[in-house]
């Protein structure tokens, strides 16, 4: 199989990341921040270096500013379930993933409202004026995406976030699509809550996600209360994070699988996985650019503007009908809406859909050959 | 005489202060302390030397104490 579709999660992993998960169902099968024996306490101990590895890979100021989450769409549930009252107001990309949208849709209905601003291609300047047109005095958060999960059209966050903090209020970033694929710095971005996929560009197994804080103190709401090992004399939910939103016991495996996928990140350097990946997606855009039958929607995929995400279409053709054809060869991309509405009203995409497609760094350029052969292969419709 | 045990509000400030102490030169080993009747179960950082400065150097890092204990040492 040629697999493409790393924007949904990332094949293969990285050796050491399963490996990890066999390890932890060996070695650390004790509840970890439970008990005090010995593997109780061994756990506990792994589970905190992985909170170490992604406080250094995201630059957060401590251990404790990291929060498991089974996923970045919880992630994203907590942050903004966890800080809007109603009266509040949100302001969000032209571009998001329903991961955002659809929480919004419910906060709605208690009195929260949003407004979408425009995201300008290749143009942060004109991004910026939009995202400041969008802001009002109940402004409280601000949440968008860092990169089309469709186009891979790119976010300026850091210029973003210092809007924010002019008007008093925050930003959350959802990077499902980012982290691990460039370099991110909570301390120098200024962004106050990350929310990140543990399973695509960390290269950890599914089921698992990361909310990082800029700052220990900022307390949200809880969304799910329970068991920590801790204060277990209080009815309340305890004060501090990360126990407090993690409530239950923890997804070890995952955990540590995510931690192997992260050191694997670190050893790579995001910044070499970014070249690596953007020159596949340069290289795909250059082949599939020559195909009369193709139609692409962006301009060609350039740093900084955009994320090692393409987006097509074979003319007169449905995207699932293209994804149907490549999958019979073997080759796995996405197709049809990808869960972002929004971007595909933007891009004119609404109807059709597109297919997508994303590589990984375990992509080969031979595997782009093929899948460009294959595309070449297929009659436009009428 | 007991074994001064600092009390915090989770494991992972235990684990995080116990680095924060080793890094100083103090000795702390993450334990799990007894219920207390103010918070119930939890855990501490057994420090044989030093405990007051290390009460200290764990303040001034923002992390919370929630109290100290002298437990029991076992032989």
């Amino acid at each position: 199989m040629i697999y493409l579709d790393n924007s949904a999660t990332t094949y293969p992993k990285p050796p050491a990341v399963g490996q990890a998960v066999s390890q932890a169902l060996r070695q650390f099968g004790a509840n970890p921040g439970r008990g005090g024996f010995a593997m109780s306490m061994r756990t506990g101990q792994a589970v905190y270096q992985c909170r170490e590895t992604a406080a250094r890979l995201f630059g957060a100021p401590g251990p404790e500013c990291v929060v498991f989450q089974p996923s970045c769409t919880q992630a994203l549930n907590l942050v903004m379930k966890g800080c809007l009252q109603p009266g509040d107001h949100v302001v969000v990309s032209d571009m998001e993933h329903n991961a955002v949208m659809r929480p919004l849709a419910a906060l709605k209905e208690r009195g929260i409202s949003f407004t979408a601003a425009a995201v300008t291609p290749g143009d942060s300047d004109a991004t910026l004026q939009a995202f400041r047109g969008a802001m009002n005095s109940k402004t409280k958060l601000l949440v968008c995406t860092q990169a089309s999960n469709v186009f891979g059209l790119r976010v300026p966050v850091e210029r973003l976030a210092a809007l924010c903090h002019q008007y008093g209020a925050k930003i959350c970033v959802d990077a499902a699509q980012s982290a691990g694929v460039i370099p991110i710095s909570l301390a120098d971005s200024g962004i106050d809550y990350l929310c990140c996929a543990g399973h695509k560009g960390l290269f950890g197994p599914m089921g698992t996600g990361l909310l990082i804080f800029r700052d220990s103190g900022d307390k949200l709401a809880t969304l799910v209360e329970g068991g920590t090992g801790t204060q277990s004399l209080s009815p309340l939910q305890p004060d501090d994070p990360p126990e407090r939103y993690n409530p239950g016991t923890q997804n070890v495996p995952g955990i540590l699988g995510l931690r192997a996928g992260m050191d694997f990140v670190l050893r790579q350097g995001p910044e070499k996985i970014y070249r690596d990946e953007m020159g596949k997606i340069s290289y795909l855009y250059g082949r599939l650019a020559k195909l009369p039958q193709v139609e692409l929607y962006t301009p060609p995929p350039q740093t900084p503007w955009f994320m090692p995400v393409l987006s097509f279409n074979v003319k007169g053709l449905p995207s699932e009908e293209v994804g149907s054809i490549l999958a019979r060869r073997d080759i796995a991309v996405r197709c049809g809406l990808h869960c972002a509405p929004a971007a595909h009203t933007k891009m004119g995409t609404r109807e059709r859909g597109t297919v997508r497609v994303s590589p990984s760094i375990f992509t080969r350029r031979e595997e782009l050959d093929v899948l460009t052969r294959a595309v070449s292969a297929i009659a436009p419709g009428k | 005489m007991g074994k001064p045990v600092i009390l915090l509000s989770s494991v992972t400030y235990a684990m995080k202060g116990r680095d924060l102490l080793f890094r100083r030169g103090i000795r702390a080993f993450v334990e799990r302390i007894p219920p207390t009747s103010q918070s119930g179960c939890g855990y501490g950082l057994y420090v044989p030397q030093g405990v007051e400065e290390a009460e200290s150097l764990l303040r001034e890092n923002h992390i919370k104490i929630l109290g100290r204990a002298e437990r029991e040492a076992v032989p």
